[in-house]
C-alpha cells in the first residue's frame, strides 16, 4: 500500500471516529436534555421552585439542633442502639451473604473442575437472579411473612451480597493460578482441599478488598431499608420525619449518626484495602 | 514395581522442629479464632434481632397465600342473607367484575343454588342451608340458625384440620382451590382459576369475548366495533386503561424509575469528571484546591443516598427529578473518586508526548488523556447505572415515586396479589435487561475497540 | 507394573499411541523424545491427572485406571508426581507446602483448619532437611529460587511416602547446579529408598548418567526401550527425526570442566510468572 493510500484511510477512520464521539455526545445531551424536561413535568414540585425550598429543610433542622444546645449529644446517645442495630443488620448480611458467595464462587468457576460442568451454568445463572432482585422487594416481602424487624432486611442485603460477590470472586477464582490446583491433584487431594490449599490463598486478598468494599454498601442499604420497616436507624428516621416540625434535632442527630458511621466505615475500608494491594510482609 | 513403602528415619530432631511446630500451629489457632469470631458474631446478631421469637411467630400461610393469589385468581359467589338473599357471582368479589348471568359451573334456580367446584366437589345453597359435598367424607350440612351456625358431618368422620366450625362461622378449604365460608350475615364460595384475570382487557370488556385469533384479525378489520376509532386503536386504549392493572400507570412508573437511574448517573458521571480532574495530583498542582474537591467528593458520598433521598424529597415533591438528583448527589461523590484515581494511574509517557508535539491545553486533553480514561470513565459509569436501577427503585418506595412506591403501596394493601407479582416481574426484567445491555457494552469496551 | 495398548486422543491428534512396557523392578527409566511426543501425557495418564481414552496400567493385578474417587486418590498419593514449574502453593510456607503431600488420607475439618501433627511436621521437616532446604521451612515458596522450589516439591513427594515417583522434565527450568542437584536426589530416591523413578527429560546425557533405562518416544510410540549404553547416534536420530542434527553437547545440562553454560534446546517459560 503506498503511503498516500495508508494516509487517507487513517484520515478516514479519524474521520469516522470523530463522527461517532460527536453523535455520542449529540445523544447523550438529548437523553439529558429531554430527560430533565420529562422529569420535570412528572415531578410534583418544579425544579425551580424546589430550588428555593432546598436549603429550606436542612436549615431547619441544622436550626432546631442548635437550639437544642448540649442535649443534641445526649439525643445522639439515645440512638446509637439504632445505629448499631443497622451496623449488625449490614454485619450479619455480609458475613451470611459473603460466605454464601463464596461458595458459590467456587461453583460456579469453569476452571475448578466441578462436576458435572452444568453446574457451573446453573450457579451462574443463580447468582445473576440473586443480584438482579432488588433488596427492597425481597425485604418487602419478609417484612410480609416475618413481620417487622431487622431480619428480612438482612436477609433481603445477604441474597444481594451473595449474588454480587459471588460474581466477583468468581471473576477472581478464573484468574487464579491452575498449577497449585494440578500438584495438588497429583498428591490425592481431594476436591476441597484443592480449593482451600490451591485456590484460596490466592485470591484470599482480592476477596477481603471486594468484601470490605461490600460491607461499606451494605451499611448504606441496611439504613435504607430500615426505612421501609425493618429496624434500624432508617425506621427511626422514618419516625422522627413523619412527625414533621418538632423532631428536628432528632433528625439531625440522626443524620450526624449515619455520615459519621459511614465516613469512619469508608476510612477504615480503604485503609485496609490499600494494605492488601501493596501486599503484606514477604516473611 | 517395589511394594517397599519409604521411610524417612524416624523424625530426626532437627533444630528449630519445635519453633517450626508452633508457628503453623499459631496460624491454624488463627483461623479457628477467626472463624469462630464471625460464629459468635453471627450468634449474637440473631440473638439481637430476636430471631427465634420471630421464626415462631412468622406467618408461612401468608407466603402460601401470596403464592396462590399471584398466579391465578378466583371468583366469588355470595349470598348475602341479611340483603334479602341477593345473590352475586364475581371475579376477585369486585363490583365491577360482576357476572350478568352465571357461568357455566353455577346454576340458580328459585329455591336451589348450585355450585360445581369440580372433581367431585359440590356446594348446594338452599335459603339458609348450605350443602358441601367433599369426596371420600360425603355431605357437610351447614346451617344458619338463630342460635348461630350449625355444622353436621356426617356419621363417622372426624372433623378434618383445614375445617373450622365454631358456632359463629364456618370455614372450609379442603384444597388451595376451593373455600366455603358460611356466617349470619352471608355465604360465601370461593373457586380458583389458573392465570391472572383481565389481564389485557377489563371484564365489562366486548373485547373479552374473543379469542387471540379473532382479535388479530379483528384489529385489521375494516368493521367497527367502536365507529369513533379503529379497532386496534380501541384495543390499545382498553388494554392501557385496563383499571385492574392500571398499564399506563405502571408504564409511567418504570419509565420514572428508569429516568432516575439514567439522569442520575450521566449527571454525576458528566459533573464528576471535571471535577475529578482538579482533585488528581498530576493534573492539579494546586494541593488547596485538590484537597477541597476531594472533602466535597467525601461529603457527597458520605451524606448517603438515604438522606439525599429525604432532603429532596423535601424540596422537590415526588417524582423522578427527586430521584435523579438524590442519585446524581450520592454519585458525582462515588464516581469522582473513581475517576481521580484512575486519573492519577494514568501513564505520562503518552501525556508527554503530546505535550512535545506542542499542543494547546484543549488537544492536550484530546489525545493525552481522554483516550487513556474513556474505558474507565465508560465502564465505571455503565456499572453505576447498573446498580442505580436498583437503587431508583428503593429512592421511589422511600416517596420519590415510581415503581418502588407503586410496589409499596400494592403491598401495604395486602390485596391484588396478582399485580403485586406483576410489578415485581417487570422491575426485575427492568434490572436484568440493564445488567445485560451494560454487560455487553462493557466486554465490547474491554475486549473489542481497545483504547481510544 | 505392566502398561499394555495406553492410547490418549485429543480430538484428531493422538498423544499416544498404544504404548505397552512393562517395570519388573525398582529402577530409574528415563523417557526421551522430541517435543510433542507424548511424554507429558504418559506420566499423567500414570498418575491419573488426566485419563486414558484406551489400554491398561497393571500392578499385582489391580487395575490402576479403573480406580475412582477414593481409590483413585490413594493411588495419586502412591505414585507422586514432580512437574517441570514445580506446581508448589506459592502463597503458602515451605513447610505446609510440603505437608500438602499428606493432604490424602487428612479429614476434611482437619484441612480446613490447616491442623497437622506435630508429628506430620516432624516428617515433613526431615524430608526438607534431606533435600537440604530444612532452613527455609518458614519461608514463602514463592520467594525461593527455582531449583530450590523443585526440591520442596521433591519433599513433598517424599511426604507423600509414595511406592513410585513420577516426574515431568523436572529440571527443565532450572540452572546447570540446581539440575544437578535435583537429578542426584532422584536418583537418591532410587537408590537409597528403592523406588521406581520415571522421569521425563530433554537432555540425553542426563539420561545416560542418572537412568538404568531409558525409553525414546515419537509421535506417542515407544521407539526404543533399552538401557543407556544402547543409545548409538543413529537411534538418537530415529527418536528425534532424521532430518533434525542434534549435537548432544548442545543439550547437555552437565558441567563439563571449567565454565560452560549450555544452551536450552528450547526455549521455555521462564521459571514462574
Ligand atoms: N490438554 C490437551 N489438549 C489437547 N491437546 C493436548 C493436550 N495435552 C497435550 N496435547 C497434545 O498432545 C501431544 C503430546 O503432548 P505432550 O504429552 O505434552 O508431549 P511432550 O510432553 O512429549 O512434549 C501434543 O501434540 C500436544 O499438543
Ligand atoms: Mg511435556
Amino acid at each position: 500500500m503506498s503511503l498516500y493510500a495508508i494516509q487517507t484511510e487513517i484520515m478516514a477512520m479519524e474521520k469516522k471516529r470523530r463522527l461517532y464521539s460527536m453523535a455520542g455526545i449529540v445523544l447523550i445531551a438529548a437523553v439529558l436534555i429531554s430527560g430533565y424536561g420529562l422529569a420535570n413535568d412528572l415531578n410534583s414540585g418544579g425544579f425551580l421552585t424546589g430550588m428555593q425550598q432546598f436549603f429550606d429543610y436542612p436549615s431547619e433542622i441544622v436550626k432546631e439542633a442548635w437550639a437544642a444546645g448540649f442535649s443534641f449529644f445526649l439525643v445522639m446517645g439515645r440512638f446509637v442502639p439504632a445505629l448499631v442495630e443497622t451496623l449488625n443488620i449490614a454485619g450479619a448480611a455480609s458475613i451470611v451473604g459473603g460466605t454464601l458467595a463464596v461458595v458459590l464462587a467456587f461453583l460456579g468457576s469453569a476452571n475448578l473442575g466441578v462436576k458435572p460442568p452444568v453446574v457451573v451454568t446453573i450457579v451462574r445463572r443463580i447468582m445473576d437472579i440473586m443480584r438482579a432482585f432488588p433488596e427492597l422487594i425481597i425485604a418487602l416481602f419478609l417484612i410480609f411473612i416475618l413481620g417487622s424487624s431487622p431480619v428480612p432486611a438482612m436477609i433481603a442485603v445477604a441474597i444481594h451480597t451473595a449474588g454480587a460477590l459471588g460474581k466477583l470472586f468468581s471473576e477472581v477464582n478464573e484468574n487464579a493460578d491452575a498449577d497449585p490446583v494440578e500438584g495438588l491433584a497429583s498428591c490425592g487431594a481431594t476436591w476441597l482441599q484443592r480449593m482451600r490449599y490451591g485456590v484460596l490463598p490466592q485470591v484470599l486478598p482480592n476477596y477481603l478488598s471486594y468484601f470490605m468494599l461490600r460491607f461499606e454498601i451494605n451499611v448504606r442499604a441496611s439504613a435504607i431499608l430500615g426505612f421501609v420497616g425493618a429496624g434500624g436507624i432508617g425506621m427511626e428516621l422514618r419516625r422522627t420525619i413523619g412527625w414533621g416540625k418538632g423532631a428536628g434535632d432528632e433528625t439531625a442527630a440522626l443524620f450526624m449518626l449515619l455520615i459519621l458511621s459511614i465516613f469512619v466505615i469508608d476510612q477504615l475500608s480503604s485503609f485496609i484495602r490499600r494494605r492488601l494491594v501493596t501486599g503484606r510482609d514477604p516473611e | 514395581m517395589a511394594s517397599s513403602t519409604l521411610a524417612i528415619q524416624p523424625p530426626a530432631p532437627i533444630s528449630g522442629s519445635l519453633a517450626v511446630f508452633s508457628r503453623l500451629r499459631r496460624s491454624s489457632l488463627m483461623i479457628m479464632a477467626g472463624t469462630g469470631l464471625m460464629v459468635l458474631y453471627l450468634l449474637y446478631t440473631f440473638i439481637s434481632f430476636d430471631l427465634w421469637h420471630l421464626i415462631s411467630r412468622s406467618q408461612p400461610q401468608r407466603a402460601v397465600l401470596l403464592a396462590t393469589d399471584a398466579v391465578a385468581h378466583k371468583v366469588h359467589i355470595t349470598k348475602n342473607i341479611r340483603g334479602a338473599g341477593r345473590l352475586s357471582i364475581a371475579v376477585e368479589g369486585e363490583r365491577t367484575a360482576t357476572y350478568e348471568t352465571p357461568p357455566g359451573w353455577v346454576t340458580v334456580s328459585d329455591d336451589l343454588t348450585r355450585v360445581d367446584l369440580a372433581q367431585g366437589y359440590r356446594v348446594d345453597i338452599y335459603d339458609t342451608h348450605v350443602i358441601f359435598q367433599i369426596p371420600d367424607i360425603g355431605p357437610v350440612h351447614v346451617r344458619i340458625t338463630d342460635a348461630g351456625i350449625k355444622t353436621t358431618l356426617p356419621k363417622g368422620v372426624d372433623p378434618p384440620d383445614w375445617l373450622r366450625a365454631t358456632s359463629a362461622k364456618f370455614d372450609a378449604r379442603p384444597t388451595l382451590g376451593r373455600r366455603v365460608q358460611v356466617s349470619k350475615a352471608r355465604i360465601e364460595v370461593h373457586r380458583y382459576f389458573m392465570g391472572w384475570e383481565n389481564f389485557f382487557f377489563p371484564f365489562r370488556s366486548e373485547l373479552t369475548a374473543y379469542s387471540p385469533g379473532q382479535l388479530f384479525a379483528l384489529a385489521f378489520s375494516d368493521q367497527r366495533i367502536d365507529p369513533d376509532m379503529p379497532n386496534w386503536r380501541l384495543m390499545f386504549t382498553t388494554f392501557w386503561k385496563n383499571p385492574g392493572w392500571q398499564h399506563k400507570q405502571v408504564f409511567v412508573a418504570l419509565l420514572e424509575t428508569f429516568l432516575m437511574a439514567i439522569l442520575g448517573t450521566l449527571t454525576a458521571a458528566l459533573v464528576g469528571l471535571p471535577l475529578a480532574v482538579l482533585a488528581a495530583a498530576n493534573f492539579t498542582p494546586a494541593q488547596a484546591l485538590r484537597f477541597v474537591v476531594r472533602r466535597v467528593f467525601d461529603f457527597l458520598r458520605g451524606i448517603d443516598m438515604l438522606i439525599w433521598s429525604l432532603i429532596f424529597i423535601r424540596a422537590f415533591g415526588l417524582g423522578p427529578l427527586t430521584g435523579a438528583l438524590a442519585i446524581a448527589f450520592t454519585d458525582t461523590g462515588s464516581l469522582g473518586k473513581l475517576f481521580s484515581e484512575a486519573l492519577e494511574g494514568v501513564n505520562n509517557k503518552q501525556m508527554e508526548g503530546v505535550h512535545a508535539t506542542g499542543a494547546n491545553r484543549l488537544q492536550f486533553y484530546r489525545f493525552g488523556v481522554i483516550p487513556q480514561i474513556i474505558p474507565v470513565f465508560v465502564s465505571q459509569t455503565l456499572y453505576y447505572l447498573e446498580a442505580n436501577v436498583r437503587s431508583a427503585t428503593i429512592i421511589g418506595a422511600l416517596g420519590a415515586g415510581g415503581i418502588g412506591l407503586m410496589l409499596v403501596e400494592a403491598m401495604n394493601t395486602q390485596r391484588h396479589w396478582e399485580n403485586v407479582f406483576y410489578l415485581i416481574l417487570l422491575t426485575i426484567s427492568l434490572v436484568m435487561v440493564m445488567d445485560t445491555v451494560s454487560a455487553k457494552v462493557r466486554s465490547r469496551l474491554i475486549h473489542g475497540r481497545s483504547g481510544t | 507394573m505392566k502398561i499394555a495398548d495406553l492410547t490418549k486422543t485429543f480430538g484428531k491428534i493422538t498423544a499416544v499411541d498404544a504404548v505397552s512396557f512393562s517395570i519388573d523392578q525398582p529402577q530409574m527409566i528415563g523417557v526421551i523424545g522430541p517435543s510433542g511426543a507424548g511424554k507429558s501425557t504418559l506420566l499423567r495418564m500414570i498418575n491419573r491427572l488426566t485419563d486414558a481414552t484406551r489400554g491398561s496400567i497393571q500392578i499385582n493385578d489391580r487395575e490402576i485406571l479403573q480406580l475412582s474417587g477414593r481409590e483413585k486418590r490413594r493411588w495419586q498419593r502412591d505414585c507422586a508426581m514432580i512437574f517441570q514449574q514445580f506446581n508448589l502453593v506459592p502463597r503458602l510456607n515451605v513447610v505446609t507446602n510440603v505437608l500438602m503431600g499428606r493432604l490424602n488420607g487428612h479429614s476434611t475439618l482437619k484441612s480446613l483448619f490447616s491442623i497437622f501433627g506435630r508429628h506430620m511436621v516432624d516428617e515433613a521437616l526431615a524430608a526438607l532437611d534431606r533435600l537440604g532446604i530444612a532452613d527455609q521451612a518458614l519461608q514463602r515458596a514463592e520467594t525461593l529460587s527455582g531449583g530450590q522450589q523443585q526440591r520442596v516439591a521433591i519433599a513433598r513427594a517424599l511426604m507423600q511416602q509414595p511406592k513410585m515417583v513420577l516426574a515431568d522434565e523436572p529440571i527443565a527450568s532450572l540452572d546447570p547446579l540446581s539440575a544437578e542437584k535435583v537429578m542426584t536426589a532422584l536418583r537418591e530416591i532410587r537408590d537409597r529408598d528403592n523406588l521406581t523413578v520415571l522421569c521425563n527429560l530433554h537432555t540425553l546425557d542426563t539420561a545416560r548418567t542418572y537412568c538404568d533405562r531409558v525409553i525414546g518416544m515419537l509421535q506417542g510410540s515407544i521407539v526404543f526401550d533399552d538401557v543407556p549404553s544402547k543409545l548409538t547416534p543413529s537411534v538418537v536420530r530415529d527418536i528425534y527425526g532424521a532430518d533434525q542434527e542434534l549435537n548432544e553437547s548442545v543439550t547437555s545440562t552437565s558441567i563439563p570442566g571449567p565454565v560452560f553454560i549450555p544452551e536450552p534446546m528450547r526455549i521455555r517459560k521462564p521459571a514462574l510468572a
